[in-house]
């Protein structure tokens, strides 16, 4: 049997008077990819928040591995903010050790070995000394990456975490959330871009706060409808077809 | 274990940043020293003046750079997003507070030595009393500072405003805390005000301490002190929102 890893049920949630979700229901299971898009300000970045425990629901609730978000279910997840979040005047080596000790790895040995392995994941092993203010976008997007993976989280949340970065850089990160995804790893990803969305398993599009579809993204394309790609699927949804293409 | 492993974390984060900021570690250094012996030679031929000045002085630099010091920093991991990503690792706002809180207490102890040494051998004000009492009163005011800055930061949202807190908060308590002109000799309407505002406890004591008296007895400004401490870390761990 294959277990859910988060259960959002009947979700709402309102920045004072504006209603930002809207009755959101979805079951993520384990390894699966879930990617989910939307025009800006249909409420991906909300939903982030509440999984990571940032925000409350005003309605509704979400059980990630069973629990409500809380500071101790923290460690088993791992975030990558749309901001890469990192300290600037410390080195690459020095952030990722500062946030696994924050994750609780506290055996300094240990740690060690982890972080210069996750180094060599995130490909920055010749940079390990460098501080990050240094570095390029795409290399900061790398540490900010090792960041969330550091402490092996059982769930990844992923707030548009490929923007900016260049094709063969993309792919470097999709090889290692499909590799992490086939080990049993959760992926949640926002996203704009559709390189992205058709590598998750299933796909939820966002509308005014509501998830109005969740699907495979090979489900999305229909010649019929002359849909051939997610960037159409994706124009015929925000200018309200989702009739069309559901 | 693991909270203990978190706050030295924190510190040393805290620590090394400012360490690498090379003209900010000048100026932390520099800066009361130049203060102090402006202070001094002025009133070098003035004694009394000095001898009841001075510990005042000591103490007010104490609170305005380690207020700064903190504001900011506290207010950069908020404007970074670094604040928010310690804050979805499993680390509790106590421990995140009290790794700044040490953090800057090394720093303001260090600050502290060199200009209590430079105020008693440089300037040559009168000290008759413990070092080991002056710090403890030091300790506590940093508290309350490092507290402040952490506080007033979640109501800024640039360094500038974190800089414009000094005249609103910082100022009243150089004037009325007995700096310039006695407590007592305060017009009436001021003298509550004097009451209510930590560094008139801080330049008390330590003026006390300075001139001979025992941590004993200092020890109802002492108290007073530790209570403006606690009350105000209670404020910055309330201030830090994982939401």
């Amino acid at each position: 049997m294959i277990e859910n890893s988060i259960i959002i049920n009947s979700l709402s949630f309102s920045y004072g008077k504006n209603l930002t979700l809207d009755d959101i229901n979805l079951e993520i299971k384990k390894g699966c990819i879930q990617g989910i898009i939307g025009s800006n300000g249909t409420g991906k970045s909300t939903l982030i928040n509440i999984l990571v425990g940032r925000l409350k629901p005003s309605k509704g609730s979400v059980h990630i591995l069973g629990s409500s978000p809380e500071v101790k279910l923290l460690k088993n997840i791992g975030f990558m903010p749309q901001k890469n979040s990192i300290y600037e005047n410390l080195n690459v080596y020095e952030n990722i050790d500062f946030f696994a000790r924050m994750q609780g790895l506290s055996n300094k040995n240990h740690r060690k070995i982890t972080v210069k392995k996750i180094i060599d994941t995130v490909h920055l092993k010749n940079m390990s000394k460098e501080i990050v203010y240094k570095l390029s976008g795409g290399m900061k997007q790398r540490v900010s990456l090792a960041i969330a993976l550091v402490h092996q989280p059982k769930i990844l949340i992923f707030d548009e975490p490929t923007v900016g970065l260049d094709p063969e850089l993309r792919r470097t990160f999709w090889n290692n959330f499909k590799n992490l995804s086939s080990k049993g790893t959760t992926i949640i990803i926002t996203t704009h871009t559709m390189d992205d969305a058709i590598h998750c398993d299933k796909l939820a599009y966002m509308k005014s706060g509501k998830i109005l579809i969740n699907q495979p993204p090979e489900k999305f394309l229909d010649t019929n409808k002359n849909i051939y790609s997610l960037e159409d699927a994706f124009i015929k949804l925000s200018v309200g077809k989702s009739n069309e293409v559901s | 274990m693991k909270l203990v492993d978190r706050i030295i974390g924190i510190t040393s984060i805290i620590i090394r940043q400012l360490l690498r900021d090379h003209r900010s570690v000048a100026l932390i250094f520099l800066a009361p020293i130049v203060v102090m012996s402006l202070i001094g030679f002025s009133f070098q031929d003035q004694p009394i003046i000095l001898n009841r000045t001075a510990p005042a002085i000591i103490a007010t630099m104490c609170l305005v750079f380690v207020f700064m010091l903190t504001g900011v920093s506290f207010l950069r991991e908020r404007l970074s997003g670094t604040l928010d990503r310690v804050l979805v690792t499993s680390t509790s706002k106590i421990e995140l507070v009290f790794g700044y809180l040490i953090g800057f207490l090394i720093f303001a102890l260090i600050q502290s030595t060199i200009i209590l040494f430079f105020t008693i051998y440089v300037v040559g004000v009168d000290y008759t009393g413990k070092i080991t009492d002056a710090f403890i009163i030091l300790i506590v005011l940093t508290i309350t500072s490092v507290s402040l800055g952490i506080f007033v930061s979640t109501f800024a949202k640039n360094e500038f405003q974190v800089i414009q807190f000094i005249p609103i908060l910082i100022s009243p308590q150089i004037f009325l805390s007995g700096i310039f002109i006695p407590v007592e000799q305060l017009p009436w309407y001021f003298r509550p005000i004097s009451n209510i505002i930590p560094l008139t406890y801080a330049n008390k004591s330590l003026r006390n301490i300075m001139a001979g008296y025992k941590i004993e007895d200092v020890i109802s400004e002492l108290g007073i002190l530790i209570l403006f401490a606690g009350i105000l870390l209670i404020l910055a761990i309330l201030s830090v929102r994982r939401n």
